[in-house]
Parts: structure tokens; C-alpha cells; sequence
């Protein structure tokens, strides 16, 4: 459903890319994870994907559609959400909505009928600009289901709700994934990638470091990670050593040598690890 | 269509919740109301005539065919009533001799009309068509009238731009134009949509404005196709001011710039000779404001229409022409 062959984004239009040489394919009804810290290019990405931002270099197909020329028909197939939430604040709720559904030439969804579904039904007929962040990032989310989407665009979905709220709205990402959806899906928040996706990219800098599913990433790195807890200098130090990567291997030979271990224990890696050992960065 | 009217739509929900776009449309309104009440009276059809109750019969009834007589018991109050701001002359006999006593604010029809009669009534010219009717056609403006009614109609179309202007930095603000973006709308959908509000607001101004001054027996046909033309300029306005700038404190900063121009070439239609013309022929305010003049003065021809909108019109096909990458850009 998504083709992305060497695409490069500068926002200044010189060879300082905010994304470089980004190749991979999302096939119908799977939901594809960019997993990044700040900055990496997640939704300078998203932003060629869906035609707001120009695509300078590299090909993008979208359901078939070139990119480079978007047509009406596209958009009728395709839902964005965005990072920061998008609605007018004078407009109600509701009117926001209804709003929006009537410039697509598709069957689109009941406004009423979404906002049950966030739980923003009580406030349907209040002002946007009223509204909490999170019900405005709500908003801003079923907004870009009310076509029935057959690829969606989430940038950062969960990012910002409170628990409750997060786990609501990912229910409805599962749900929808069901009906076959494919989705596209950015996030810096290593739990929502593992829960929701098929497969995952590790972007880092704009460079695609990895992709592969979450159960193949945690059987790669994870089953083989010691965690352990020693003195060096009088001082407690915990560390989590791959005994794959022989830097890992020497300095768990360095520590063992020395023999100041008080607890060391073999674990499951976290995606959030596995991110730091394929991509040397934190995920924040 | 369907878009086009949603984005309409859109726009008037959201600016009935707006105060600033409740002040654009009533301000002409208001303006043309005060404009109309410091007016002297000049389009009443009849001259007003303030005499002695003294004055001889014959002549009293003479000026009766002609004008509304009102006989008053001194001269004192003569002058108080043709003191006030409406149009009233009065007529007193010192020594044989007719004065004329005005207070210059009235047309100066009216006064070389009263000599007239007064002139043809002492000759003993009663040859005087008697149901002669005085009507605006024939009779220069009173300036106050003339003027400040087309100064008001091209003010009204910069309003129009206005809004154009304050919805399209309100998408931009909100980033609201990027959800838009990725609907199945166009481009083109969303530029007349944003522009529809801005075209027929001044329209109905326009004719509002012409309707409470008072224009007897003016082209109305010609004014709706000026006024159409004339909100062209609005959208030039409202498009280029509203790309340029992402928030409203820069926007209004510009907006007052366009100003300048607007009030240059309205002026400059107003006061300079005919050699410095040329030198507003890049201006459609100077079209406009010359379009409009002629059709208030019933002067207007249809080819002379005909040209000032057609270039109206292609001064702002060329800016949009000269713009379209910005504007694209803009919309982005
Ligand atoms: N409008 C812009 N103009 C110039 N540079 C930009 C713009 N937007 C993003 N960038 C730069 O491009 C790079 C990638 O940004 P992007 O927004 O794609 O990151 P992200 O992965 O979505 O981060 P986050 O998790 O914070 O949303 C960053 O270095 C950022 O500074
Ligand atoms: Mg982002």
C-alpha cells in the first residue's frame, strides 16, 4: 500500500536532510511503527508521505498514487492525524467534524458516532478552543478516521493522553487494524510501537537504522541480555550487556574479572533497550 | 461545489462567533449613515426656501411652483434656519434688491437655481418651464456626497480583503489548512471558497452604502458589475496579504500598509490633473474609484464599464499570475 524508494527531506534544500535515503514497504493491512527520539525525522516523514511537505528527492507511492502528483481520489483513501492537534477553535466540536466530512466524495462516518467513541460526546456542542489538550488531540484523531481510511497516517496518537485515554485510543488502532487498515504510525514510546505494530523502524538522525517486527527484534538482542549490579569504585553501577555484541562480551569479561557483582540475572530486552543497542541514542 | 460551499459555510459559522467580522460588515453601514446625516439635504428634488412673511405674494407663490417656501418673521430667524446643515437658502428683499442668504454648505445648484428663478421672476420671464423637476442628473454632486460615497465604497472592498485576510491567517494559525491539505480538496476549491465571503460582503455593502446616502436613478446594473469587479481587489488583498504573513499582528501590520496605496490612488483620482492620470493607471483602486464616480455622476457608458472592470480584472489575474508559486507556497 506504501512504497518509499530513497526519499530524502531538507527543509533547508541542502544536504542538511532532516530525512536521508528512507527505503521500505508497507503491505495492506499491516501497521508499520517509526520509532525515534525528538527530532529524528518522524514526521518530516509522515509530512512527505501525505503531500504537505514537497517530496525533493526518491519515490512515494500511496495506494498506487504517485505522490509527487496527489490526486483528489488519493485522499478519499487516506487519514492523517496530526502531532499537534489541528481544529478550529470557534467551531464546536461537532461542527468540526461535520465540517471536515463534507469535503470527501466518500461515505464517512457519523460525527455523533465518533466522538462516542473518545468519549468527547458530553462537549460535542462546546467550543474546540475550550477544549484540554488531550480532548483537542481526540479530536484531532477521530477527525482522521471519519472517511474509513483504508491507510491512516498517526503521528504520535497516544503521545501527551493520560493512561486511560492512551489505551482507549489504541484500542481503536487494534479495531481498525482489524478491518484490514493499514497504518502508518510514528511514536517515540517503545510500549505503544510493541503493543500496535507489525513492524518497526528504528529511526535515528533521519536514517532508517533497522526494520523488522518486535517479537524478531526480541529474539535477536532480547533473550541474550545480563543485567548486572557491582561495585566499581564503591559505587553501585547497573548495566544491561548484550552477549552478542563483543563490546558487551569484553566489558562483562572486565566486570566478572574484577568481582565485585552483587546481583546479575539473564533478561527479556525491552524494545527500548534493544533501540539503544542498535542505535546508541536514547529513545527520548 | 460541494467543498466550496462547505468552506463557506465554515466561514460564516465561524465568523458570527467573531466580533471583528460583525464590525467589518456594519461599519459602512455606520459610515454611510453619518456620511448621509452630515450631507447637506441635496437630494431632495425641491429647493428650500426660508423667506419674510413679508415678502411680496406674488412671488412667494412664484417660488412655490419651484421650491418649498417657509415664511418666517425676521430675518434673524431666516439665518438660523438656513444655519443648519441641510440644504436651505433663504431669500430676502433689501431695497428692491434680492439677497441671497446661504451658508455655503448648500449645493451650488441650489443657489444658481434660486437666482435663476429670482432672475427669470423679476424679467417677467414667466416662460419658465413650470413643471420643471430637479433631480440629481445635470446638478454637479454636492463633493461631501459624491466623494465620500465611492471613498466609502473602496474602503468597503479593502474590508472584504480583510476578511479574506483574517480566515486564511486563521487557517494558517491553527494549521487547520494542513488538515485541509491532505482532503480531497484543492487548491482551487479552497481559494474560492475562502473568497466568497470577501466578494459578496462588500457587494452588499456596496449597494447598502449607495442605498442609505441616496443615489436617485443611478445604473444600479452598473454598479453591481462594478462592485463585482471592484471585489476582485478584495481578493488580491486578502490572498496576498494572508500568504504573506502566518499571525494576525503582522497581517493588520501590512493591511495598514495597503492603505496607503488605496488612499494614493483614490486621492490622487480625486486631485490630480488629468496630465498625472497616468500615473495611477497601475492602481485598480483608480479604476474603480474612476468607474464608480462616473456611474453616481449618471455618466457612466457601458464601454467605459466595460474597460475600467476589464482592467480591474487583469490587474489581478496578473498579480495572481506573478504570485501563484508564493500563493501555492503559501497554502502549503
Ligand atoms: N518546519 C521545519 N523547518 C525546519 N526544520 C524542521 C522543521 N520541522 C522539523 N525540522 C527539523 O527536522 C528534523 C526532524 O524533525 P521531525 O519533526 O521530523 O522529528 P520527529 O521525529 O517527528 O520528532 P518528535 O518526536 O519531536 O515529533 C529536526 O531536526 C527538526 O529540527
Ligand atoms: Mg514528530
Amino acid at each position: 500500500m506504501i512504497k518509499v524508494k530513497g526519499l530524502y527531506h531538507s527543509y533547508s534544500n541542502d544536504d542538511k536532510y532532516a530525512v536521508k535515503d528512507a527505503n521500505f514497504e508497507i503491505k495492506k493491512g499491516e501497521v508499520f511503527g517509526f520509532l525515534g527520539p525528538s527530532g529524528a525525522g518522524k514526521s518530516t516523514t509522515q509530512g512527505v508521505l501525505t503531500g504537505l511537505l514537497p517530496i525533493q528527492k526518491g519515490e512515494v507511492t500511496i495506494a498506487g498514487y504517485d505522490i509527487r502528483n496527489p490526486k483528489k481520489e488519493m485522499f478519499n483513501l487516506i487519514g492523517v492525524s496530526f502531532e499537534q492537534s489541528n481544529v478550529y477553535d470557534k467551531l464546536t466540536a461537532y461542527e468540526n467534524l461535520n465540517f471536515y466530512r463534507k469535503l470527501f466524495d466518500v461515505k464517512t462516518r457519523k460525527p455523533k458516532e465518533l466522538l462516542e467513541l473518545v468519549g468527547l460526546d458530553h462537549v460535542a456542542n462546546k467550543k474546540a478552543g475550550e477544549f484540554s489538550k488531550g480532548m483537542k488531540h481526540r479530536l484531532t484523531f477521530i477527525r482522521s478516521m471519519i472517511n474509513n481510511p483504508i491507510i491512516w497516517f498517526l503521528d504520535e496518537p497516544t503521545t501527551g493522553l493520560d493512561p486511560a485515554i492512551a489505551s482507549e485510543i489504541k484500542e481503536i488502532i487494534k479495531k481498525e487494524k482489524e478491518k484490514g487498515v493499514t497504518i502508518f504510525l510514528t511514536t517515540h514510546n517503545m510500549y505503544v510501537a510493541d503493543e500496535l505494530c507489525d513492524r518497526i523502524a528504528f529511526i535515528i538522525d533521519g536514517e532508517i537504522k533497522l526494520i523488522d517486527s518486535p517479537r524478531n527484534l526480541k529474539l535477536k538482542y532480547g533473550k541474550k541480555l545480563v543485567e548486572v549490579e557491582h561495585f566499581e569504585n564503591d559505587i553501585l553501577k547497573k548495566e544491561s550487556l548484550s552477549l552478542i555484541e563483543p563490546k558487551d562480551k569484553a566489558r562483562l569479561n572486565d566486570i566478572i574479572t574484577a568481582g565485585n557483582i552483587e546481583i546479575m540475572h539473564t533478561k527479556e530486552a525491552t524494545l527500548e533497550e534493544i533501540f539503544i543497542k542498535v542505535t546508541g541514542k536514547e529513545l527520548k | 461545489m460541494k467543498r466550496i460551499l462547505a468552506i463557506v459555510g465554515r466561514d460564516i459559522t465561524s465568523g458570527k462567533r467573531d466580533f471583528i467580522y460583525a464590525y467589518i460588515m456594519i461599519v459602512p453601514f455606520v459610515m454611510a449613515l453619518v456620511l448621509k446625516a452630515i450631507i447637506p439635504g441635496v437630494d431632495s428634488t425641491t429647493i428650500n426656501i426660508a423667506v419674510l412673511d413679508t415678502l411680496e405674494p406674488q412671488l412667494i407663490e412664484y417660488l412655490d411652483e419651484f421650491a418649498k417656501v417657509k415664511e418666517f418673521e425676521t430675518v434673524q430667524d431666516i439665518r438660523v434656519r438656513v444655519s443648519k446643515t441641510d440644504d436651505y437658502l433663504g431669500l430676502v428683499k433689501k431695497d428692491d434688491k434680492y439677497n441671497i442668504i446661504s451658508q455655503n454648505n448648500e449645493s451650488e445648484g441650489s443657489y444658481d437655481f434660486l437666482e435663476l428663478i429670482v432672475n427669470s421672476y423679476q424679467k417677467d420671464l414667466y416662460i419658465f418651464p413650470i413643471d420643471i423637476e430637479i433631480t440629481d442628473s445635470g446638478w454637479k454632486l454636492h463633493p461631501l456626497k459624491q466623494q465620500g460615497a465611492n471613498f466609502l465604497i473602496i474602503f468597503t472592498t479593502v474590508f472584504g480583503g480583510m476578511l479574506i485576510l483574517l480566515s486564511l491567517v486563521e487557517e494558517k494559525m491553527s494549521n487547520t489548512l494542513s488538515a485541509i491539505n491532505v482532503s480531497p480538496a484543492s487548491k482551487f476549491e479552497f481559494i474560492i471558497g475562502k473568497s466568497i465571503l470577501g466578494l459578496t460582503i462588500p457587494i452588499v455593502g456596496i449597494f447598502g452604502i449607495l442605498l442609505i446616502i441616496g443615489f436617485e436613478g443611478i445604473n444600479y446594473l452598473m454598479v453591481l458589475v462594478v462592485s463585482i469587479s471592484l471585489s476582485f481587489i478584495s481578493m488580491i488583498i486578502g490572498f496576498v496579504i494572508g500568504i504573506m504573513n502566518d499571525e494576525p499582528i503582522s497581517a493588520i501590520a501590512s493591511m495598514k500598509m495597503i492603505f496607503i496605496p488605496v488612499m494614493g490612488s483614490v486621492f490622487g483620482a480625486m486631485y490630480l490633473s488629468e496630465k498625472l492620470m497616468p500615473f495611477l493607471y497601475w492602481s485598480p483602486f483608480y479604476w474603480a474609484y474612476e468607474a464608480m464616480n462616473s456611474i453616481i455622476l449618471n455618466e457612466a457608458t457601458w464601454p467605459m464599464i466595460f474597460k475600467n472592470c476589464s482592467i480591474i480584472i487583469f490587474i489581478t489575474v496578473l498579480v495572481f499570475i506573478l504570485l501563484k508559486n508564493r500563493i501555492k507556497r503559501g497554502l502549503n
